[in-house]
């Protein structure tokens, strides 16, 4: 078996396990189970965030999108940031808004905005090459693949991941 | 009432609109398939929370439209209204007051026949008026939440935390009995006392919905509603709950009341609820003969629609053209830090020659960034070409064909159409092909033509058929100072080479040792032997007008045409940027004769034969027909009429440029590119 990637099965098995301590402590997120296209199964969740824009205090809604990379064989992780009317923020916008100090090329050497696989609509995706080379450290000390990923990148973003789940 | 007592008009916290792109979409998608130009009312579904942490935020999404609402732990699902308009008119000129009162008097009927008892989630509703442009993404929306503007009641003090009037045991005894309510009694309900214990109720059990009015109420009952504010004052339903409560009990009038904001927390636990205490006045105004209020203020604070500009996300065109740029900003984000992205969006590229390299080099144009490319050609779209000319297809060629450089321009567009493409249909006059009288005023224009396209644009691509067609744009582009890149087939082999500019071949003293030519000072086509190399020539047709190449030659020398002009135009020199010379490939090659891309050679030549290509350089001949000194300075004092005398002689040129030894007729038959053209070819 390839070592570096992990299969639908896994990625569902361990986004189910994910969702039921994100049940027990509240964090929100959400499962959507694709019965015939188990690749096609995805966890979400949405939160409100505020920041500050010209020193007025904005409030937005961020969509957090965990899905199965078929190409990669990867967990993929999308967001997307919007306005009250509705209206995306623009990458720019958003690495401005960011979460952690990171310089323009190399914020945008692991965020694009692309069609989205599974929504084929705009959304901001994580590189799943630069997800390959993370997970395949982490694989096989790994309880939970979709706990090590989103360990592994919330600090990216403003996700705070509870320590709940890695207990 | 003691007059102690801090007494405020009771301010309720409205709610905020908050749109999902989703709602959107699905607006976009109902609107286009199902309504087109119907403009009924819809019936929608829309969400606020009463966890603490939020704000009095309404929300809605994709799902809104659904028949059966999502349910989302801690949020409450409200039905409300959508009336979508046809136009801006439509939108700007309903009377919106009296849309909020009608609304009104549906709503208000429901409370006096007391169904809101039995069904407190009634109270609560909503409406959206929309106007969606469908051509830009733009949607206009304003929400409304329908309250009677009376009665007006009075806060007394603070609103004070729940433990000032729960223990924590009741505290617990109000979260079970909350959870188990049914989800449509939860938004109003009631709280009974029975010694230490307390009991969760819905309204029914509470209220009788078959009397009119009702005055005694148990003092041991308190009201509830649940509380999207997470700050000190109400949130907008406890406003209806108070109406349809005083229309109800009328005898509250003239008594303070507690009333009970939920609040949740993230985790569910009630702690953070809050206690209302609110005096009712003696006279109450009736709600029947108030008007009713709820529109909601946009970002200006002003009573107005918003406005969600949805284009970049929504606008296939724009979509498109973003994502196409992405693609070219990666490479400078992942690959080539250095790279301008910027200089091939504005770099206009003029294209002589909508044919097989034409087609080609458009293509790479467009993958680059290049967003000006003009063609120029005359020639129709026959049968024979959509299968090697890229841009074109079978519908092309139909009814006679249509005009090469229209067709390319317009299907570049199909491609992507933010793309700025145009066509000028225009023949290039030739040396040694005189112009008879009947020509005489067609030529002129079309040269006039000519010479203001290569004029306007900053880069000139000869993809000519013919040797003697890239007479005319060699001069006029040297003339100018303008990049030039030049392509030419034979049948398994390919020349791709730049030209220098202007008058200097005085300065042309290029030493025989010199590592590098200043690109200025590079040969042009006419400077240099371009006798196609290889065995082209044994595999020539007897009609030598025809396309004879292997058909992946023009996709490379069109890739490689492209790719040159863009290292050209990365590099600080432009134009000027120097070519090897005299370089045996075993050394560095200096930085200051690389750009961003790497070294730019003056010329490509590539055999297919072998899948080899070797990179040439040559200076400026000083006698070369196209691009010396004295042609320039001729065609500078003379114009037009210079021209006419070259091509109805090509021994003029002979003359002028003092090559008496240049056989010009004979050069100028032999054909060393070949058409682009089949047998159908006039």
């Amino acid at each position: 078996m390839d070592i570096d990637t992990i299969t639908p099965e896994d990625f569902l098995a361990s986004a189910k396990h994910f969702i039921e301590i994100s049940d027990k402590i509240h964090d929100g997120w959400r499962i959507y189970e694709h019965k015939n296209e188990i690749h096609k199964s995805y966890i979400k969740k949405e939160a409100f965030i505020t920041f500050k824009s010209q020193n007025e205090l904005c409030l937005y809604k961020i969509e957090y999108v965990i899905f199965y990379n078929l190409s990669y064989g990867v967990p993929s992780f999308s967001f997307n940031v919007w306005n009250s009317p509705g209206t995306l923020l623009k990458l720019e916008e958003i690495r401005q808004m960011c979460f952690i100090q990171i310089t323009k090329e190399e914020f945008y050497s692991v965020i694009t905005q692309q069609e989205h696989p599974i929504f084929h609509r705009p959304y901001f995706i994580m590189h799943p090459c630069h997800t390959a080379q993370l997970l395949k450290e982490f694989k096989n000390k790994s309880r939970n693949i979709v706990v090590t990923f989103l360990g592994l990148i919330s600090p990216l973003l403003r996700l705070n991941l509870s320590l709940e789940y890695g207990l | 009432m003691s007059l102690e007592q801090q007494q405020q008009v009771i301010q309720y916290v409205p709610f905020t609109s908050f749109v999902h792109p989703s709602f959107w979409h699905s607006l976009t998608d109902i609107k286009l398939n199902v309504d087109k130009l119907n403009e009924s009312t819809k019936q929608i579904y829309g969400r606020f929370t009463y966890r603490d942490d939020i704000g009095t935020v309404f929300e809605v999404d994709g799902t809104s439209f659904n028949k059966v609402p999502e349910t989302e732990q801690m949020y409450y699902n409200v039905t409300g209204t959508i009336m979508n308009k046809n136009t801006i008119e439509d939108f700007k000129n309903i009377d919106k007051a009296a849309l909020l009162n009608s609304i009104g008097e549906i709503i208000w009927p429901n409370i006096k026949r007391k169904t809101w008892i039995s069904n407190p989630n009634s109270l609560l509703s909503f409406i959206i008026l929309s106007f969606a442009d469908l051509k830009k993404f733009y949607y206009y929306y304003w929400f409304a939440f329908p309250c009677p503007s009376q009665p007006t009641v009075y806060l007394i003090d603070k609103s004070q935390p729940i433990s000032t009037v729960f223990s924590n045991k009741q505290l617990e005894e109000l979260s079970v009995g909350f959870k188990s309510l049914d989800i449509e009694q939860k938004c109003f309900f009631a709280i009974t006392k029975e010694g230490e214990s307390i009991y969760v109720k819905p309204m029914s059990k509470i209220l009788d919905p078959n009397k009119p009015t009702q005055n005694a109420i148990d003092i041991d009952v308190v009201f509830a509603f649940i509380d999207p504010s997470n700050g000190p004052n109400p949130g907008w339903p406890l406003r209806l709950f108070i109406a349809a409560l005083l229309d109800h009990c009328p005898s509250l009038s003239g008594t303070d009341v507690t009333i009970i904001g939920i609040r949740s927390s993230g985790s569910g636990t009630l702690n953070n609820s809050n206690v209302y205490t609110i005096a009712i006045p003696q006279n109450l105004q009736k709600v029947d003969s108030s008007g009713w209020v709820g529109w909601e203020r946009n970002d200006k604070g002003n009573f107005g629609p918003k406005l969600a500009n949805m284009s970049a996300s929504m606008d296939p065109i724009k979509l498109a053209d973003s994502s196409s740029d992405l693609n070219i900003k990666l490479m400078k984000w992942r690959l080539v830090p250095d790279i301008d992205v910027e200089v091939m969006k504005h770099t206009k590229c003029l294209l002589l020659g909508a044919g097989t390299l034409g087609c080609q080099v458009a293509r790479d144009l467009l993958a680059w960034g290049f967003r000006h490319i003009t063609f120029i050609d005359n020639g129709k779209v026959s049968y024979s070409n959509p299968t090697r000319q890229v841009l074109f297809n079978h519908r092309d060629c139909l009814d006679g064909g249509r005009k090469k450089a229209e067709a390319a321009a317009q299907n570049l567009k199909l491609i992507l159409p933010t793309v700025n493409s145009k066509a000028i249909v225009a023949h290039i006059p030739m040396p040694g092909h005189p112009v008879g009288e009947s020509l005489l005023e067609e030529t002129v224009t079309n040269l006039k033509l000519i010479i203001e396209a290569i004029a306007e644009h900053d880069v000139i691509f000869l993809l000519l058929d013919t040797r003697e067609a890239r007479w005319l744009p060699t001069l006029v582009a040297a003339h100018h100072g303008k990049i030039v890149i030049n392509a030419a087939l034979g049948f398994d082999s390919y020349l791709v080479m730049r030209h220098g500019v202007g008058l200097r071949c005085m300065e042309s003293a290029v030493s025989v040792n010199s590592t590098y030519i200043p690109g200025g000072l590079l040969g042009c086509y006419f400077c240099n032997d371009v006798t196609a190399p290889g065995n082209s020539l044994k595999d020539r047709t007897l009609d030598q007008q025809c396309t004879v190449t292997r058909p992946g030659v023009a996709a490379i020398a069109g890739a490689l045409a492209v790719e040159v002009l863009v290292a050209l135009l990365q590099h600080p020199l432009r134009v000027e940027a120097p070519a090897l010379y005299n370089f045996n490939g075993d050394e560095d090659i200096a930085s200051e004769l690389q750009g961003v891309l790497g070294p730019i050679p003056h010329s490509i030549r590539g055999f297919l034969h072998s899948y080899t290509s070797v990179t040439p350089t040559c200076a400026k001949f000083k006698q070369c027909i196209a691009c010396s000194d004295v042609v320039i300075n001729k065609y500078r004092e003379k114009g037009t009429e210079f021209l006419l005398k070259v091509f109805n002689s090509g021994k003029y040129l002979e003359e002028v440029t003092g090559l008496s030894e240049l056989q010009l007729a004979a050069e100028m038959t032999d054909i060393l590119t070949f058409s682009d053209e089949d047998q159908d070819q006039e």
